[in-house]
């Protein structure tokens, strides 16, 4: 099963897509994704329901959230209410140790995204915070990656031993599914992911060239 | 977290003391040899946009974004301290702004917000120009986002 | 080149056709000289490497209207009600682009589609894209 893990919609601040044409996108154009989970930048997004649009399209449509800590970015998965009173998602500069304590406490997974950008990538803060305690899994491939930024993310993950996923960080609907993850198993809901996640068996699966 | 509360504690007064709030007001001559200039220069073939003698000459969409005010922020705005870099620029268009048009822009801040960025914190503005013609009839509205790199404060 | 008339001519996921545009130096200084944007960060290499850049790059309303000029050319009666530009990174100057558009949306009810557009370099990285609302005629 294939998922991208990294998806905005019109619910960031610079998202442009909504999720059903997001759903008709990788349906019409054949995009080799089994679906997708919306990471919404600084919030959860407990309201939205796509069930309906899952259903229809016969695609998975999970929820996680982007939130920023002082090494960048960083995707969260398994999103509770219970992690949500853990820490202010909306505030920038939130201490990436403490969230990835949090998320353990509440069985959720914190992975930084874009480690090889700079500015908002885990590489760039290495010199001056050091290597972060928790980290397990960083985003490898990411769909927006300019350069040589995904290059550094994988070597960053080589040296510190950490597990790769990939996801397209897509804003628009056509950049979805440029960068995904394969699993071995079926996953469809947030509880499955962070529990295939756990089991370390997945594959990024970088953009086509 | 209370530094980070206190940090961000500013944006919020920022939001309430500025935003939606007209700072600006300033008036345009359009002039059809400019904004032709302008649409073959970005590549139009429309005739519509390149050539004065079509009866429905007017201005690309995009040419209100051209258009810049007597100033870009509030007089009163406070320095963050930052570059600000050109992020984003978005237009709505309502109507078509033709050849000879005299149009009064008038701007307001319309949203604030913050990023994270490696050296500190992104301030994003967006800068929201209102454009009327003679008749009041509101013809777009051209925004700005910009965004200002702060340094962190050690 | 195949353009269209109305919204009966568009399908959801039609690309538009892709369109280079002209990133010379001797655009950019046009564009300065009739539109503004004339400083040398635009319109000399040698003047933006003082600023810090790495050369002269394209002003960033003048990608924008690439973006419109693209949208017109695919579909010459098309009027954009809403174009969303993001500048993710410099278009430099004198160095190919191409910007590629393709439908997202369309809402026959309304008669308007939604259209995804970006601008790659040559190495094939997103430097601006964006987002379009454009009216068609009804078919």
């Amino acid at each position: 099963m294939i998922l991208d893990l990294h998806t905005h919609s019109i619910k960031s601040d610079d998202g442009r897509a909504k999720v059903r044409n997001y759903c008709q996108w990788i349906r019409t154009r054949g995009i080799p994704i089994d679906g997708f989970v919306l990471t919404e930048h600084r919030q959860f997004d407990f309201d939205s329901d796509y069930s309906e649009l899952a259903r229809k399209h016969e695609l998975v449509i999970l929820k996680g959230a982007e939130v920023e800590t002082e090494y960048g970015h960083v995707l969260v998965f398994g999103v509770t209410e219970g992690l949500y009173e853990c820490f202010d998602f909306t505030r920038i500069g939130l201490r990436l140790e403490e969230v990835i304590e949090h998320c353990n406490a509440h069985n959720a997974i914190a992975a930084p995204c874009h480690p090889g950008r700079p500015r908002v990538g885990m590489s760039a803060h290495l010199e001056e915070h050091g290597v972060p305690k928790g980290v397990r899994i960083v985003e490898i491939h990411n769909g927006g990656s300019r350069a040589d930024e995904d290059a550094v993310a994988a070597a960053m993950a080589e040296e510190l031993g950490y597990l790769g996923i990939g996801g397209s960080d897509s804003h628009i609907v056509s950049h979805i599914g440029r960068c995904a993850t394969e699993f071995p198993f079926p996953v469809h809901t947030e509880a499955e992911l962070v529990e295939a996640l756990r089991a370390e068996q997945f594959r990024a699966i970088p953009r086509a060239s | 977290m209370a530094e980070q509360e206190a940090v961000d504690q500013d944006i919020l007064d920022l939001r309430e003391q500025f935003l939606n709030r007209e700072f600006d007001e300033v008036t345009f001559e359009i002039d059809g040899a400019r904004f032709a200039e302008y649409a073959k220069v970005c590549g139009e073939t429309a005739p519509r946009f390149i050539d004065r003698n079509n009866p429905d000459f007017q201005a690309p969409p995009t040419y209100v974004s051209t258009l810049v005010g007597g100033r870009s922020m509030p007089p009163d705005f406070p320095n963050l301290g930052g570059m600000g870099m050109d992020a984003g620029k978005s237009v709505q268009w309502k109507a078509p702004v033709r050849d000879g048009a005299t149009l009064t822009g008038r701007s307001h801040l319309h949203d604030i917000y913050t990023k994270t960025g490696r050296s500190g914190r992104m301030v994003f503005l967006v800068t929201r120009m209102e454009l009327y013609d003679e008749a009041g009839t509101h013809v777009a509205n051209a925004d700005t986002r910009t965004v200002i790199r702060e340094r962190i404060q050690r | 080149m195949s353009t269209v008339k109305t919204i009966a001519d568009v399908e959801f996921g039609g690309e538009l056709p892709s369109f280079k545009p002209d990133t010379s130096i001797d655009a950019t200084r046009r564009f300065g000289k009739y539109v503004g944007w004339d400083s040398p960060r635009f319109t000399d290499h040698e003047g933006a490497r003082k600023e810090g850049l790495p050369g002269a790059i394209v002003p960033g309303v003048m990608s924008q209207g690439f973006l419109g000029a693209m949208i017109h050319r695919w579909a010459p009666d098309a009027e954009i009600v809403a174009i969303d530009t993001i500048f993710r990174a410099p278009v430099l100057v004198d160095q190919p682009h191409s910007i590629t558009g393709v439908v997202t949306d369309v809402d026959e009810d309304a008669s308007t589609v939604e259209i995804d557009i970006t601008v790659t370099n040559e190495a094939g990285e997103t430097r601006v894209f964006g987002t379009a609302t454009a009216k068609l005629p009804n078919g």
